[in-house]
């Protein structure tokens, strides 16, 4: 029992070890660009 | 008469305590899980019952699980309606070195939270009225004659020898096996998005897990009924396959999914607490381990199965609950040991615990299915238990409770 705990574990290690690091990017935000405006005198 | 252990006493009160404040706890964890348009009413459904339940169990409830036997083992007597004769003295039968109301507070709680949890089968779409009806038929037609069966000494299963130390089947399978039933029942969320919604508050259903987790101290560890070593490892396989579990459902997704699931930590969390349930006071902390692991692994993959068979057990009660509360059952035949509990499993010589756990968790789970779809039934006949389609589309915060949960 106290072996098959402790290999239990160890496969987990090894999972975290191969497991995949996937990076996401957030998407892009598009954001409307108004044209500059003169400077009211 | 026994006497009054003060050590024992503080202790069971305390564990009631946890194990109320783990209603609330689920509240959270799933309000976190449906859509905003739906949190309020689907936290209603648990805090109401934490009222409801708490009535029903003082008038008549108690006394159907705990009472004296009828005669056949199924149900107890009407002895001790509305607590006539429970007192500040301890019980002979139960919890005897407690006050008999102690225990009976402590197993209260057990009673409110078990209708708690199928609510997440039917969220997003019930009608509150046939919820309330719901939960009163349920909580006295199925919760109080199963609790007797595996709980009370003249109880059938209790005699043949099933265990349960702490409610794997008298609270999970129950519960589990009732959600499916509802969802089935009560049909598919309209408009949703496949294959499931998005949590609308992750950090709302990690706050909910980690209550619950809390709470189960109270729930395994108070199931020893005093302050003592039993309890004690209670506690330490508790903890110990609800964190097994967790990182076994992380690990599993991750390899998946490619991404390490916070949600999967919450939900895998809970699933060790409910498998080890059953087995928390029979089982050493190094079988807690492999509990944990195995039933991380199962109720991850029954999760995914439901997506497949389109059942909307909207929060998977029946995967993490019914399956995980079945595996720790049998799990119990297989691990146990007389040196923590008095009783020996399968790996301990005793292949036949296996056998009567199976049985246990079919009576049960059989049971709890032809009760719940006729309750279903009936309270359909009275109140329509689905909202209609202009109700669902609105949101049952504001349709049925004419509230808000956020204002931005």
């Amino acid at each position: 029992m106290v072996i098959a705990a402790l290999a239990s574990f160890a496969l987990l290690v090894i999972a975290w070890i191969v497991a995949p690091e996937r990076h996401r990017t957030p998407e892009p935000i598009e954001t409307a660009v108004t044209e500059a405006q003169p400077v009211a005198a | 008469m026994s006497e009054v252990n003060s050590g024992d006493t503080a202790w069971i009160l305390t564990s009631a305590a946890l194990v109320m404040l783990m209603t609330p706890g689920l509240a959270l964890f799933y309000g976190g899980l449906v859509r905003r348009k739906n949190v309020l009413s689907t936290i209603m459904h648990s805090f109401f019952i934490l009222g409801l339940v708490s009535v029903t169990w003082v008038l008549w409830g108690y006394t159907l699980a705990f009472g004296p036997d009828t005669g056949l083992g199924l149900i107890g007597g009407l002895d001790w309606l509305a607590l006539e004769g429970v007192t500040g003295e301890p019980s002979d039968v139960y919890a005897t070195t407690v006050p008999h109301l102690a225990f009976m507070a402590f197993q209260m709680m057990f009673a409110i939270i078990t209708p708690a949890l199928i609510t997440g089968a039917f969220a997003e779409r019930k009608r509150f009225k046939a919820f309330v009806l719901f939960a009163v038929a349920w909580s006295t037609l199925v919760y109080a004659p199963i609790a007797h069966w595996v709980w009370s000494p003249d109880g059938w299963l209790f005699g043949l020898g099933v265990l349960d130390f702490a409610g794997g089947t008298v609270v999970h399978l129950s519960s589990g096996v009732a959600a499916l039933v509802a969802a089935l029942f009560i049909g598919r969320r309209t408009g949703l998005i496949e294959p499931a919604t998005e949590p609308h508050d992750v950090p709302m259903t990690v706050l909910g897990a980690g209550l619950l987790w809390f709470g189960w101290f109270g729930f395994n560890a108070g199931s020893a009924l005093g302050a003592n070593g039993l309890a004690a490892n209670a506690f330490v396989t508790t903890n110990t396959a609800a964190a097994m579990a967790a990182i076994t459902w992380v690990t599993i997704s991750w390899l998946h999914k490619g991404a390490p699931s916070v949600l999967g930590a919450a939900i895998g969390a809970v699933a060790g607490l409910v498998a080890i349930t059953p087995a928390a006071g029979f089982v050493t902390p190094a079988a807690s381990v492999l509990i944990g692991l195995g039933v991380g692994a199962v109720c991850y993959g029954a999760a995914h199965l439901r997506l497949r068979a389109r059942v909307d057990d909207a929060l998977d009660v029946f995967a993490v609950h019914g399956v995980g509360g079945a595996f720790g059952a049998i799990a119990t035949g297989v691990f146990a040991t007389a040196a923590v509990g008095g009783v020996d499993g399968l790996l301990a010589g005793n292949a036949g615990q296996v056998g009567l756990q199976v049985l246990g968790v079919v009576a049960v789970g059989v049971y709890s299915a032809i009760a719940t779809a006729a309750i279903l039934f009936l309270v359909n006949l009275v109140v329509p238990i689905r909202v209609a389609g202009p109700e669902e589309e609105t949101g049952l915060d504001l349709a049925q409770h004419g509230e808000v949960a956020y204002q931005v």
